[in-house]
């Protein structure tokens, strides 16, 4: 039986985040934008509605006087993430 | 990426997860400023002594107290590297504690080292002086090796979890010469010595750095 894909993470930006997220420790913002290709607007957002679903932790501070945001994938995350992939499997096998 | 969000299918979705999984391991672009340095350094000290024995002078210091200075450069640039760096690595965290798990390991090396001669001097001395004759076992021949056997491992270790060849390479090189240095005089050890620096940390941090220029030159095209 097919299971629905999680739709926090069945869209393209929000997916090329946390696929980003899962292999490193931490990463910025300015690099997260940087290896996606987004605007920082965008990226804003849909950063925001993961950190809502509880799937990612936004530490925003300041570095050398300028504000910093870092991003790490939570354990709900990797939950999140392991279970998406595991479900896009059973759906390519069909 | 569009400000719309586009309907992904399924073998999409699978190729955006390998594209940025792909993306986030090719981060790996460390500076081999420190490599450089450390391995120019050993190398240095190991052949000024070296000419030291083999010229028959004595230089008015320790030549590696100079490692000692070293320390303040690294830490540094450990710091400033922290400071730039956008993306930690769960292999950054890893990597670090290692070879900082090296340094107190050669700090405590040296230091029992210098206690077993400091315990030993007496001895070969009063040996010396019953028999008239040097004894054949000399402490000295064998330091060498278990340096270098401690030099191999955080060498080894790093360029193998970065599959970073060079290094790898570079750590059983240290482990070869370790093993060699358990049969030579003392002063062929320290041409080991100057070798394993070379190869293990030397010729890898000026591999290390030209990639890392590199990616940073390919950086700033893509983002022109």
């Amino acid at each position: 039986m097919f299971k629905d894909l999680d739709p926090i993470l069945h869209s393209q930006l929000r997916l090329a985040v946390v696929s980003l997220l899962i292999g490193v420790r931490e990463a910025e913002f300015t690099y997260i934008r940087e290896k996606t290709g987004a605007s920082s607007g965008n990226l804003s957002v849909q950063i925001q509605k993961l950190k809502d679903a509880g799937y990612i932790d936004v530490v925003k501070q300041f570095k050398d006087n300028y504000p910093q945001t870092i991003c790490k994938i939570t354990p709900a995350g990797v939950q999140a993430f392991e279970e998406y992939v595991k479900n896009l499997q059973t759906y390519l096998k069909t | 990426m569009s400000e719309k969000e586009p309907v992904l299918s399924e073998k999409e979705s699978l190729a955006l997860i390998t594209a940025m999984i792909n993306k986030a391991r090719d981060v790996y672009h460390e500076t081999g400023v420190s490599a450089i340095m450390w391995g120019a350094l050993i190398t240095i000290c190991a052949l000024v002594r070296y000419a030291e024995y083999q010229f028959g002078f004595r230089l008015p210091f320790d030549i590696y107290l100079l490692t000692i200075i070293a320390v303040i450069p690294q830490i540094y640039m450990s710091l400033r590297e922290k400071k730039t760096r956008k993306v930690q690595r769960y292999d950054d965290v890893f990597i670090s504690n290692l070879w900082l798990a090296f340094g107190i390991c050669l700090a405590l090396l040296i230091l029992t080292v210098n206690m077993a001669f400091a315990s030993w001097r007496p001895l070969l001395e009063e040996y010396k002086q019953l028999t008239g004759k040097t004894p054949e076992f000399l402490l000295g021949e064998y330091v060498t090796s278990l340096f270098l056997m401690v030099y191999g491992i955080p060498t080894f270790v790093t360029g193998a979890s970065c599959r970073f060849r060079p290094m790898m390479w570079g750590g059983i090189l240290c482990w070869g010469c370790a093993i060699i240095a358990i049969f030579t005089p003392f002063r062929t050890d320290l041409l080991l010595t100057a070798f394993s620096a070379t190869m293990a940390w030397l010729i890898p941090g000026i591999v290390m750095e030209r990639d890392y220029r590199r990616a940073k030159k390919q950086e700033q095209t893509v983002h022109v």
